[in-house]
């Protein structure tokens, strides 16, 4: 574990360090518990206040000097607490290049220009006023406003007195990382279909208020007489509210059952489209005439009602996309190109294959290529999953998006722009948000049928009665059609699915497709990857081996670490804190790259050299490291842990054990899954006494066995899989790296972990997000409610048909009853489907 | 009943009316946020408690 890609910006030099004295103590700008090695106090508005880290400190002074200070009586009005501030993006200049503008700014008539901006960390209602206030006091500023509900920001400003990358700087120093937001991509042109949808749909709603008004008149007067000239007033009145709302509102229908009708299909909207223009016909015809009964109202309403359903379906559809969005935010946008002239930046579009280019200590590799000089640790993590950065050489693959690490390269460009593994990985996510149920497409198979059967049955119908009496038969004929409108079939599943995946992704579990919430319901096999899914996927403290004082040594390491970022440092750090120890006071800190770190620490018995690192440090140092402890680091590094030395004044004190430990949840987990009744299997990559070590762990503590496979490859993974499924099992597998990504694909149904890669997460059906595993178990619930309701659904549809056509085609039911009934059943359908919410948001506060 | 004949169209008027405004509300964006604006007219409100800062250049 290197321990050379530390940042030197690390190094906290601001204040005095906090000696544990104050736990309990929150910090004023974010309200997490300033404690520990980050933590520091600060003098804002001649006041000291305390600080989790330098972050908040530099936020906090940041608002204090353009006097918003009230911000925090505004968060405190809200109990509301702020997240510590994200880590600003550096490169921020690039975004006053012209060829980076042009890909999101527009420039307006009178010269500003206008950006929206996706902007991380908002939280509540004080930040947007913050944001606005603080924006709208800078000169060169003509609009700042933040949209809450999306995290964007809406930019105005004058490029002459102003540029962007100030505009940027100065929200990254109240704590907020902007990122250009591209209205042309994929989640703009979305946002214009809804809007054309909330238009079709609010002129439908005005033509439905409206006629409901002239219906009542029409009712009242065929029951209790009204002039025959009023009648037709009132019908001529109906005829031109419902003209517009079906041409306009009903536009699309109409279109796309044409053009089905045209491939000779029978489409979805064909038989609302029949509906709609077979009763509008009629009611033209029957004005014209000056006939009785107009069904103009149903119409409308119901295109109204279909045309509601479709603006929520697309709304969650659209809380989908927004993962998408964050993929897109990795391409980098500039890259340093060597020619021979020297080197020249440029925009990431204009690379081609066989470019070299100059790839800086914490910059983003701008394309997918090789290495042709320099060496480095990189970053995968957002491809890999693997936290631990990864060492590359001479011919090394490197990946677009990825981070370096210390060193500075030149690669060769191999695949730019859509070529490269970050971009395929973006068009599969965008193609899968397309996908429908199974029981969607069952519906959808069935519909033709039912189209084809509605059709024949009101010809018959029609045929019947009209040896008899033409009226009666066109009034049947009419009803049969009206009242066999397949809406509520046609509802019962995209309404179930769209509320479903709307409460999941309240609850921060994204899925992915209707066929995934499907598939839960029947699952009887949960396979989990260990690490990343049941661990943290983060490096704890565990153990600590020394013949001396177990807290002297905590401390000693803590005052040396207590400078650094790493992972290791940072879990030393945390288990001095969660043992309520100060920090000794320490100087002269300095890093060995890839072998430890050492510091002067002063002690009440004078100072003391203390080095901690692995091995090599020792050697290195020339401190003794005996067989006994030589055979303990062995086997802590056979269990997947980390054995980290301490050494003090050239004599060795001890060893820590540094391991990821179990999440939090994970034993409920376990408990909840085989409450649910579910086989449970534990994959790991870990050696074989890792994984009894690890199976231990839960097994005493959940009560349940599971069963542990350690030493697996991928392929092996897979294979467990498939075997599970080969013995009739439903496997659902959750994993979170890109090791896991054959076998997650392989499963029934794959979870992802919302913190794993973009790989595992496109190979899955289902995204936690966060990284609550107590999710999955409630995944599962919530597949199962889905579900059943879908067959709820499509059973009272089919009653609803299976009652109610024979009776219209008999002539029982008159087209104002069917009128009635349709919506009516549709209702029902709609009603059903919403009641998911209400039982699983019950569900999770339990 | 004579009174209906205006009425009438009056009433599919004003409706009319509703639904241009309706456009434009959707076109100017105000239901693209449901949200964030009905907490910042709270913090016009008070307005007040910033008064001495706001003179400030910032």
């Amino acid at each position: 574990m290197g321990r050379d890609s530390i940042p030197p910006s690390e190094f906290l030099s601001t204040s005095n360090p906090i000696i544990g004295s104050n736990n309990g103590t929150s910090c004023f700008h974010c309200g997490l518990p300033a404690t520990g090695a980050a933590a520091c106090t600060g003098d804002v508005a001649g006041e000291q206040h305390l600080f989790c880290c330098s972050g908040c400190l530099n936020v906090c002074r940041v608002i204090h000097e353009a006097g918003l200070d009230a911000f925090y009586d505004r968060l405190k009005k809200r109990e509301a607490t702020m997240a510590p501030p994200p880590d600003s993006p550096n490169d921020i200049d690039q975004y006053d290049l012209p060829e980076v503008q042009q890909e999101f700014v527009q420039n307006l008539a009178d010269g500003s220009r206008q950006a929206h901006l996706m902007v991380e960390g908002i939280h509540c209602a004080a930040c947007v006023w913050l944001i606005e206030k603080a924006l709208g006091g800078m000169p060169g500023i003509i609009k700042a406003e933040v949209n809450l509900v999306h995290h964007r920001l809406l930019l105005q400003w004058q490029p002459e007195q102003l540029a962007l990358s100030k505009i940027m700087q100065r929200l990254a120093a109240l704590g907020y990382a902007a990122i250009p937001f591209n209205l042309d991509n994929a989640e703009g042109k979305l946002r214009e279909q809804n809007r054309r949808l909330l238009f079709r749909m609010g002129f439908a709603g005005f033509g439905a208020m409206n006629i409901m008004w002239i219906s009542i008149a029409l009712y009242a007067g065929s029951f209790s007489g009204i002039s025959i000239e009023d009648r037709d007033f009132f019908q001529w009145v109906s005829c031109t509210i419902a003209t517009p709302v079906l041409f306009y509102s009903g536009g699309p229908i109409l279109i796309s059952a044409l053009r089905g009708l045209r491939r000779a299909m029978l489409g979805m909207d064909l038989p609302i489209a029949i509906g709609a223009v077979a009763t509008y016909t009629y009611s033209l015809w029957q004005t014209i005439q000056g006939g009785q009964h107009v069904y103009f109202d149903t119409v409308v309403s119901f295109l109204f009602i279909i045309l509601v359903g479709r603006y929520l379906e697309a709304l969650a559809r659209r809380n989908a996309s927004s993962a998408t969005m964050r993929l897109l935010e990795l391409q980098p946008r500039m890259a340093t190109r060597i020619t021979e002239r020297g080197e020249e930046r440029v925009a990431v579009r204009k690379l081609v294959a066989g470019d070299r280019l100059r790839v800086r200590p914490g910059d983003k590799v701008p394309a997918d290529g090789v290495l042709i000089e320099g060496e480095s640790h990189i970053d995968e993590s957002m491809l890999t999953g693997e936290s631990r950065p990864v060492h590359k050489h001479l011919g090394s693959r490197m990946a677009c998006g990825t981070v370096n690490g210390e060193g500075s390269l030149i690669m060769r460009v191999e695949q730019t722009g859509s070529g490269t593994v970050l971009a395929r990985i973006i068009h599969l996510v965008e193609s899968a948000q397309g996908s429908r149920a199974r029981v969607q497409r069952l519906a959808d198979r069935i519909v033709p049928w039912f189209v084809g059967i509605t059709l024949l049955l009101s010809a018959i119908t029609f045929l019947y009665w009209v040896q008899s009496d033409f009226d009666i038969a066109l009034l049947a004929a009419t009803a049969v059609l009206i009242i066999t409108c397949p809406c509520a079939l046609g509802l019962a599943t995209p309404m179930a699915i769209a509320v479903s995946t709307g409460v999941a992704a309240r609850y921060g579990v994204l899925v992915r497709n209707g066929e995934a919430l499907e598939g839960l319901s029947d699952i009887t096999h949960v396979v989990l990857d260990k690490t990343g899914t049941l661990t943290e996927g983060r490096m704890r403290l565990s153990d600590i081996q020394t013949p001396g004082d177990r807290n002297r040594l905590l401390q000693l390491a803590g005052a040396v670490e207590r400078h650094y970022s790493h992972p290791l440092a940072a879990a030393i750090c945390a288990a001095l804190e969660a043992e309520d120890l100060a920090f000794p006071a320490s100087r002269n800190a300095q890093l060995l790259a890839g072998l430890g770190v050492g510091a002067m620490v002063e002690t009440a018995d004078g100072d003391c050299e203390v080095w901690i690192g692995n091995r090599r440090l020792m050697h290195n140092r020339g401190i003794a490291v005996d067989a006994a402890m030589q055979e303990v680091c062995s086997r802590i590094e056979a269990e997947m842990g980390v054995a980290v030395l301490i050494a003090a004044d050239g004599k060795l004190l001890g060893l820590m054990r540094i391991e990821d430990g179990l999440r939090t949840g994970a034993v409920e987990l376990i408990a909840e899954l085989s409450r649910q009744g579910m086989g449970i299997t534990l994959l790991t990559g870990d050696s074989a006494a890792a994984a009894r070590h690890l199976q231990q762990l839960i097994s005493t503590q959940a009560l349940v066995p599971i069963r542990v496979i350690a030493d697996v490859l991928p392929e092996d993974k897979v294979r467990a899989v498939e075997a599970l499924q080969k013995q009739g099992e439903r496997v659902l597998m959750a994993g979170d790296g890109i090791n896991d990504a054959p076998a997650l694909a392989q499963a029934d149904i794959s979870i992802a972990m919302g913190n794993g890669t973009d790989v595992s997460m496109e190979c899955s059906d289902i995204v936690l997000m966060g990284s609550d595993v107590r999710k999955i178990p409630w995944a599962i619930a919530l597949g199962q409610r889905t579900l059943s309701t879908i067959r709820q659904n499509l059973m009272l549809s089919l009653a609803y048909n299976v009652i109610l056509v024979p009776a219209a085609m008999a002539a029982w039911v008159t087209p104002v009853f069917a009128a009635l009934a349709m919506p009516l059943s549709s209702l029902l359908v709609i009603g059903n489907a919403i009641l998911i919410r209400r039982h699983m948001q019950h569900r999770r506060s339990d | 009943m004579s009174v209906i004949y205006g009425l009438i169209p009056g009433m599919i008027l004003l409706g009319l009316v509703s639904v241009l405004v309706f456009f434009w509300a959707v076109k100017n964006g105000q239901y693209d946020d449901m949200e964030g604006p009905a907490h910042r007219i709270l913090d016009d409100d008070d307005m007040d408690d910033r008064k001495d800062k706001d003179d400030r250049p910032s």
